[in-house]
């Protein structure tokens, strides 16, 4: 009897986050609508990352061509591309650049989703799953770092899985080798080297992606099937068409941030911001050249693990990951003015630690 | 920076016993870490048996290496096997004298040098690539800036040509949005007339 | 002699009666500045006939003109890879377009009622001159090819020496006779402009390509109504249609660069021998290195201990690196005692390589977060990332016969006699963890 009860419950729950008896036509074309407010701007971010999305698969389906995941042939094959395939540079830095802008896509539209409360019942599972392509956005780029197998990629990667390994330091009794072990598993061995580089090719090329598309499209439907959030508290004056009016927006914006890509892809190297003695090919038998940081989507987290005791960073770091998890019950009943001054927040401490991430870590260790 | 220039301090007197004058220049004034690789075939320098060191050399690149160092006035063309392409280049418009004599005020090397050369041809000459620390040898590096300013020079038929792409797509897709809005009105009035 | 009246009295007795009767023209009969009417009542043959004329041989003589006008621009255009081939073949088409439709044109002179009405005999005569003179064009296409490129050296400066009074035919006579009667009839049509209905040739009607349509209505409220909204739908079809035009314009120019791109990219680079050559080696070294790396693990799960250098090769001040038996790097010095010094070069924080030199203090440097480790024992610098030391290796020293002289355990004493005479000869190994603690 109580099952009983229980499971209607979950149907009722399930039914209204995801309202199938809208999949149809009328619901999903003719009818959905896009309101028009000041923050209208924050409903083109999440098409953006869409785009980028897109892009990273043509040009990553591209670069597989060529590139050849070994520990003898990564580096030399990454630099066939970039110096002698026609087209291979341009083709390579829009991968890199693109990995980047999408990130950036992300942040925003996380932030904005967040200040418009878009989150708020019934589209918690929206908010989870996105938070989820959050996590699965920055794999990607944890693994894709590794794949050119130069000197700033594995030890970069050596440094951010070894921070794997000091939780354990933190735990008690016999959980304390766990993370020790998490860490071998991902690396395959002792240390990083061909098992590594071979599971994270797996994970950037194969896993991750289906992953992603597969949240995606759980995001994008239950996107579809709820509307777009009214994301203001007055109710917006005028709403125009999802299709066609704002789709075909949708479309200027992923034209004209396709042109900024392109011109940004065919005119800067993606290397130019690194020094050139981390281009070269990783050697096992030496020391690890300086300047080793992650990429600047990671700084966020970077310079703060190196100023503040890792335990510090470990627990706040925790505690972000649950709240952002579970930010739909948390701030249940808070209003659009408190979450768009926490998001306001959010992004300066993202902004000032990514551009001014290094002066803080110089002001602290001098 | 500091980190670096403490690093470049403590790292100097060993590894580079070639030019480390020239070493701590770059790294200096750059503020960017920098190694052998700039002026030599490896990166760990002269010193070594790795390919492109000194232990590992033919008799015939023996002799590349002797003609090479006793190259001692400008205009040599020398192509010594322990040095990359720029290494070899100032030591051909320099001369070896000169350059040794240098050594004691490095900051006049770049000035000494010529300078329209170009050897990786990104539009950076290499006098100002041994300034900001990049490396002359390779057209990805570079001061971001400037590197943009040329491939926008270079490619500009291409950019031209996108730009053109994204202005007549924006200009159609901004008369779609029109058409379709003046469609819906068309149908909205021909409701209320019906319904009138 | 021939030549001398067609290619330059010819032209001069053309540009002059073509200038004087057009002003006469003007002047006289002004309205008469157009063709006559060609019968618009009906719009299927006429829509088959006179668009695909107009059209095409539009862009022909804009071809023409361009590079008369612009000769440098031109044939720099041209230097463009493929643009050469797109010209022509763009030319090819439009002619044939515009034979097409001058036969359609044709046809329907001749043949329909309304029309005959209103035919002069001058009207046939143009028709039938413009008919030979594409077909002419477009056969002298075919036959001497890349005219576009070509005729910038040759036709252009010859149209600007008769213009400067400077005539040069020297250019035009080497000619096939093909192409020298395309360039008469030209003249002859010139001749022929203020006489014939070619004059609207002077008229283009060029606002009604962005006019709004005029809509003539009855003046009832009932057609008002339906007025408006017909004229809405229009607006919106030519809102439409500017749409899709640049829509498509875009999509074109993108499908063009992806092309051109991605060909080239999935066909690859076709490498000079050498440059391939060069890969390879370096591939080959690439792949030596691996080996050696992976002869390293074999070795290390083999032997029980493993050459690290020869003693001579070792120095207080900087360090030679080595795998250990856990496949971690490490460094070997000389130490102050004069015996060997092991010690591993795996940051005890997260794992860098730790840099060989000494500095003054004795100490070694790891880059990543700055940890300095005193060599001697081990130990990171007071508020280093790093908390634990850095543990010395075991070693032994082996003389030059295989000996074992002496060995040292990670944290024991020396064992075994070290005559410093005879270190010189000495090799230093590690010795396999189990295997020093059995």
């Amino acid at each position: 009897m109580n099952l009983l009860a229980f499971i209607q419950r979950a149907e009722t729950y399930l039914g209204e986050r995801l309202p199938v008896r809208k999949l149809n036509y009328d619901a999903l074309v003719r009818k959905k609508e896009v309101p028009v407010h000041r923050l209208s701007w924050g409903y083109y971010l999440g098409g953006l990352a869409l785009f980028f999305f897109a892009v990273q698969v043509v040009t990553g389906l591209m670069l597989l061509f060529y590139y050849q995941p070994t520990v003898s042939d990564a580096h030399a094959s990454v630099e066939f591309i970039t110096e002698h395939v026609p087209g291979g540079a341009l083709v390579r830095n829009m991968h890199a650049w693109a990995s980047s802008m999408m990130i950036a896509a992300v942040m925003v539209h996380l932030l904005t989703t967040f200040a418009m409360k878009a989150f708020a019942r019934p589209r918690e599972l929206t908010w989870v799953s996105g938070v989820l392509l959050l996590f699965i956005t920055l794999g990607l780029g944890f693994t894709g770092y590794l794949l050119p197998w130069h000197q700033i990629a594995v030890n970069a990667t050596k440094i951010g899985l070894q921070s794997i390994e000091e939780v354990g330091a933190y735990l008690p009794g016999a959980l304390a080798e766990w993370p020790r072990l998490v860490k071998e598993t991902i690396q395959g061995e002792a240390s990083v080297g061909q098992a590594t580089l071979s599971r994270f090719f797996a994970l950037h090329v194969v896993l991750l992606p289906l992953a992603m598309v597969a949240v995606l499209a759980l995001h994008l439907f239950s996107v579809q099937l709820h509307g777009m959030s009214q994301g203001v508290d007055e109710p917006p004056r005028r709403k125009e068409k999802f299709f066609p009016a704002f789709f075909i927006k949708d479309l200027s914006v992923w034209g004209v941030a396709f042109m900024v890509l392109f011109v940004v892809a065919l005119c800067v190297p993606f290397e130019s911001f690194y020094a050139y003695p981390l281009f070269e090919p990783y050697d096992p038998k030496s020391s690890t050249p300086d300047g080793i940081k992650p990429e600047w989507y990671f700084y966020f987290i970077y310079y703060p693990l190196e100023i503040l005791p890792f335990w510090v960073v470990l627990l706040l770091s925790l505690a972000a990951g649950v709240g952002l998890c579970c930010t739909p019950w948390i701030f249940r009943h808070t209003s659009r003015r408190t979450l768009r001054l926490l998001a306001v927040l959010g992004a300066l401490y993202l902004v000032i630690m990514t551009l001014f991430g290094e002066h803080i870590y110089r002001l602290f260790k001098g | 920076m500091l980190r670096w220039l403490a690093l470049a301090a403590a790292l100097l007197p060993a590894s580079l016993g070639a030019y480390p004058e020239y070493h701590a220049f770059v790294v200096k004034n750059s503020g960017r870490p920098i190694n052998c690789a700039l002026c030599h075939r490896h990166a760990d320098g002269p010193d070594g048996a790795a390919p492109g060191q000194l232990g590992r050399l033919t008799s015939e690149a023996q002799e590349r290496l002797g003609r090479a160092r006793s190259a001692f006035e400008p205009g040599v063309k020398v192509d010594s096997p322990i040095l990359n392409a720029f290494g070899n280049h100032m030591v051909q418009v320099l001369g070896r004298k000169q350059l040794m004599e240098l050594k004691m005020a490095p900051e006049q090397l770049a000035e000494r040098l010529p300078a329209d050369s170009d050897l990786d041809g990104d539009g950076i000459p290499d006098v100002r690539e041994l300034r900001d620390g990049t490396h002359p040898l390779n057209r990805n590096d570079g001061h971001p800036w400037l590197l943009f300013r040329h491939n926008l020079m270079r490619n500009l038929t291409q950019i031209a040509l996108t730009l053109a792409a994204t202005a007549a797509g924006l200009w159609g897709l901004s008369h779609w949005l029109r058409g379709f809005a003046a469609a819906t009105q068309i149908k909205d009035e021909e409701e209320e007339s019906e319904s009138a | 002699m021939m030549d001398a009246f067609l290619f330059v009295g010819l032209p001069y007795l053309s540009l002059l009666i073509f200038v004087v009767g057009c002003l006469w023209r003007a002047r006289r009969e002004k309205f008469t500045l157009t063709a006559r009417s060609s019968q618009f009542l009906e719009d299927r043959q006429l829509l088959f006939g006179s668009t695909p004329w107009h059209i095409g041989i539009g862009i022909v003589l804009l071809g023409h003109l361009i590079a008369v006008l612009f000769p440098k621009v031109w044939a720099s255009l041209l230097t463009v890879p493929g643009a050469l081939l797109a010209v022509e073949t763009v030319g090819v088409a439009c002619s044939l377009l515009a034979v097409a439709g001058l036969s359609v044109l044709l046809v329907r002179r001749l043949t329909s009622g309304r029309v005959q009405a209103v035919t002069t005999p001058a009207d046939l005569i143009v028709a039938g001159l413009l008919l030979v003179q594409v077909v002419v064009g477009l056969l002298s296409a075919i036959h001497y090819r890349y005219g576009s490129a070509w005729s910038t050296g040759t036709v252009v400066p010859y149209f600007w020496g008769l213009i400067k009074l400077q005539p040069d035919m020297s250019y035009v006579t080497g000619f096939p006779p093909l192409f020298k009667l395309h360039l008469t009839l030209a003249w002859v049509m010139v001749l022929l402009v203020p006489f014939t209905r070619l004059i609207h040739l002077l008229a283009l009607p060029l606002q009604y390509l962005w006019r709004a349509p005029i809509w003539v209505v009855w003046n009832n409220a009932r057609r008002r109504r339906e007025a408006a909204v017909a004229m809405a739908r229009a607006e919106s079809r030519r809102e439409f249609l500017k749409g899709a035009v640049g829509v498509a314009g875009a999509g074109g120019l993108l499908a063009l660069g992806v092309m051109e791109k991605g060909v080239s990219y999935f066909r690859g680079p076709r490498l000079e021998p050498e440059m391939e050559a060069e890969l390879l080696t370096k591939k080959l070294q690439r792949l030596q290195q691996t080996a050696e790396e992976r002869e390293l693990e074999l070795e290390r799960q083999r032997n029980p201990m493993i050459l690290v250098a020869r003693y001579s090769e070792l120095t207080e001040n900087k360090g030679k690196y080595f795998i250990d038996y856990s496949m971690a790097p490490a460094l070997a010095f000389k130490g102050k005692d004069g015996l060997p010094l092991l010690i591993s070069a795996k940051c005890t924080h997260l794992g860098c390589t730790v840099g060989s030199e000494v500095d003054a203090q004795g100490r070694i440097l790891c880059p990543c977060h700055v940890s300095y480790f005193d060599l001697r024992t081990g130990r990171p610098n007071e508020g280093a990332p790093a908390k634990a030391p850095l543990p010395h290796l075991g070693w032994a020293l082996v003389d030059a016969s295989g000996k074992v002289v002496a060995r040292k355990s990670p944290r024991g004493p020396v064992e075994g006699d070290v005559d410093p005479a005879a270190l010189a000869q000495c090799s230093v190994y590690i010795i396999k963890p189990q295997a020093s603690a059995t």
